[in-house]
């Protein structure tokens, strides 16, 4: 399929990019549904990372670094370590540096909220990834809003919504797991203000942690069903697509 | 955090309602008014807000001396308004269907400020199934139960089926909470405001309704708050406030804070505040009675105050 893609290609190097555009998603049919991965797909996956590579070295987290290039540098991992997961031994390893930390979220309501919200039967807390800096009990800032309470969090979360596949784990999946509430309410936040491509790529992580069994405080499949008829534009159909395969929604 | 939300609420609180107090002389019924009311929302239901408002800072008495007084000189200007109750009694009698005399009299019902002839009319209008089974939105009809018990009406053979009224609410859905909508939003502030009493029995919300509230509030103070929609984000405040684990958010207080004007006026929305006296108190007066509530409640449940006295 992706072989095919640049085969057909009028011009072959924005095919390339187009693939690396599209990140890790390029493998979901794949990982998804039943296509099959072909040592072609690998070589053009492979070599459209030879044309545009990532970094040599991975970026400090924020707030240390600067946030987008990390981002970038998370989504070059997780493209490059489903290169080498599907196109099995790989022989150079992964091409692609593993960056390390995730999105803190410090927002001292969370840890207070405790019930479980009706309807749904779960019992999520929002609590902190594993490993990650824990704020400083009893003393939060007062200073208005900061860079890890939900709000944020939950969209920078959603910026990463091409690590929510199956296949793929690490200190960004230990954060979504840890945080069911907290995105669910960043995707209700999103949707509330009208800023659908957000609420996809965050539902996306709610999807996955569905599929994985975690309890959710929102269903979250009238909530895609929603979305895909208010939304519009190619990204938002993806993570759509993609929340709904997770879920089992769609067969084949 | 605690502390902080205290003084913030307080300060917001006192500055709203001495603003209700210094302007409560614009908020007079007209010489010429009758229980009929051509248009009871212009005054008479305003001058009903602000009795509501004093009643609660008497009813929680976590203000300070001067605060109970300006609560109380309120309280007595909007009885007087009223008629000293005769005003509601006449209304009463006149329209045996309308809700509007119980619901007006509840906030002096819970001060103790009683009208015996109304007492009576109200023991036996509120009784009837015709009465009972008007036709209005769910959440009203709770308003009506909720002033119905204030007044000691809930019982015997009168008592309302509290389970079924918050079943029937947009909120007793359990609905999606990426849904909500402004008006909606007040449905939802109302329904919570009068299954507590305002905050003064938290456990009259259902456990259920409120783990669901509790859950989803955070995300609609942020959105309203986002688009200056004061009027109800106060409210939604108001509602953390009711929660049996209260939510009292330092920067949510902060900002209403910052919003509200150094006179006390708090501004319903981003728009331009009017310079003309007359016209900020009719556009703000709703916000400043919503203010006060808020600040009121907030003082006294980060205090420790679970519920007032009933």
């Amino acid at each position: 399929m992706v072989a095919e893609h640049v085969e057909r290609a009028e011009d072959p190097k924005a095919a390339l990019a187009a693939i690396r555009v599209v990140g890790a998603d390029t493998f979901a049919p794949y990982l998804l549904a039943d296509a099959v991965f072909h040592p072609q797909d690998a070589a053009a996956v492979t070599q459209s990372f030879a044309l545009f590579p990532p970094p040599v070295s991975t970026p400090d987290p924020p707030p240390a670094g600067a946030a987008e290039p990390w981002l970038v540098a998370w989504r070059d991992w997780a493209m490059a370590a489903l290169l080498a997961r599907l196109a099995e031994a790989e022989p150079d390893g992964v091409r692609a540096p593993r960056p390390t930390g995730a999105p803190v979220l410090t927002d001292p309501d969370h840890s207070q909220v405790s019930d479980a919200p009706a309807g749904q039967g779960s019992d999520s807390h929002a609590a902190h990834g594993d490993g990650l800096p824990t704020p400083d009990s009893g003393a939060p800032d007062d200073s208005g809003p900061r860079d890890t309470d939900w709000q944020r969090w939950s969209v920078r979360m959603g910026q990463l919504s091409p690590l929510a596949l199956p296949g793929l784990d690490g200190p960004v999946h230990s954060a979504a797991r840890a945080a069911p509430l907290a995105l669910a309410r960043g995707a209700t936040r999103a949707v509330l203000r009208r800023d659908f491509p957000t609420a996809a790529r965050i539902t996306r992580w709610l999807a996955l942690l569905g599929a994985e069994g975690v309890a959710l405080p929102l269903d979250p499949v009238p909530l895609l069903a929603h979305l895909r008829l208010h939304g519009g534009g190619p990204r938002l159909a993806l993570d759509v697509a993609i929340a709904r395969r997770l879920l089992g929604l769609e067969t084949v | 955090m605690t502390a902080s939300v205290t003084r913030t609420a307080h300060q917001v609180s006192a500055r709203a309602l001495t603003w209700l107090h210094t302007h409560r002389e614009r908020g007079a019924l007209p010489a010429d008014t009758t229980a009929d009311l051509g248009d009871p929302d212009s005054v008479y239901k305003p001058l009903g807000e602000s009795a509501l408002a004093a009643s609660l800072v008497l009813r929680e008495a976590a203000a300070g001396g001067t605060e109970l007084r300006l609560a109380r000189e309120l309280m007595d200007f909007c009885w007087r308004q009223f008629g000293d109750g005769d005003m509601l009694y006449e209304r009463l009698l006149r329209y045996s269907m309308m809700t509007d005399p119980l619901e007006t009299y509840a906030p002096f019902a819970r001060c103790g400020i009683r009208h015996e002839p109304l007492d009576r009319l109200l023991a036996h209008t509120s009784g009837l199934r015709s009465v009972r089974g008007a036709e209005v939105l769910p959440n009203r009809r709770l308003a009506v139960a909720n002033a119905a018990r204030v007044a000691g009406l809930d019982q015997g053979a009168h008592a309302y089926d509290w389970s079924a009224l918050a079943r029937a609410t947009w909120l007793g859905a359990v609905p999606e909470p990426w849904l909500i909508d402004w008006m909606t939003g007040y449905c939802l502030t109302h329904t919570v405001f009068h299954l507590t009493d305002w905050g003064a029995d938290p456990t009259g919300l259902p456990a259920d309704l409120a783990a669901y509230v509790t859950t989803w509030l955070p995300v609609w103070i942020d959105i309203w708050a986002e688009i200056e929609q004061w009027d109800l984000v106060a409210e939604l405040m108001i509602v953390g406030c009711c929660l049996p684990e209260p939510y009292c958010a330092p920067a949510d207080w902060e900002r209403l804070a910052r919003a509200q004007h150094p006179d006390g006026l708090v501004p319903r929305d981003g728009d331009p505040v009017a310079d003309d006296p007359g016209r900020r108190f009719e556009d703000h007066q709703h916000t400043a009675v919503v203010a006060a509530i808020a600040g009121t409640l907030a003082v006294s449940r980060t205090l420790g105050g679970a519920a007032g006295q009933r």
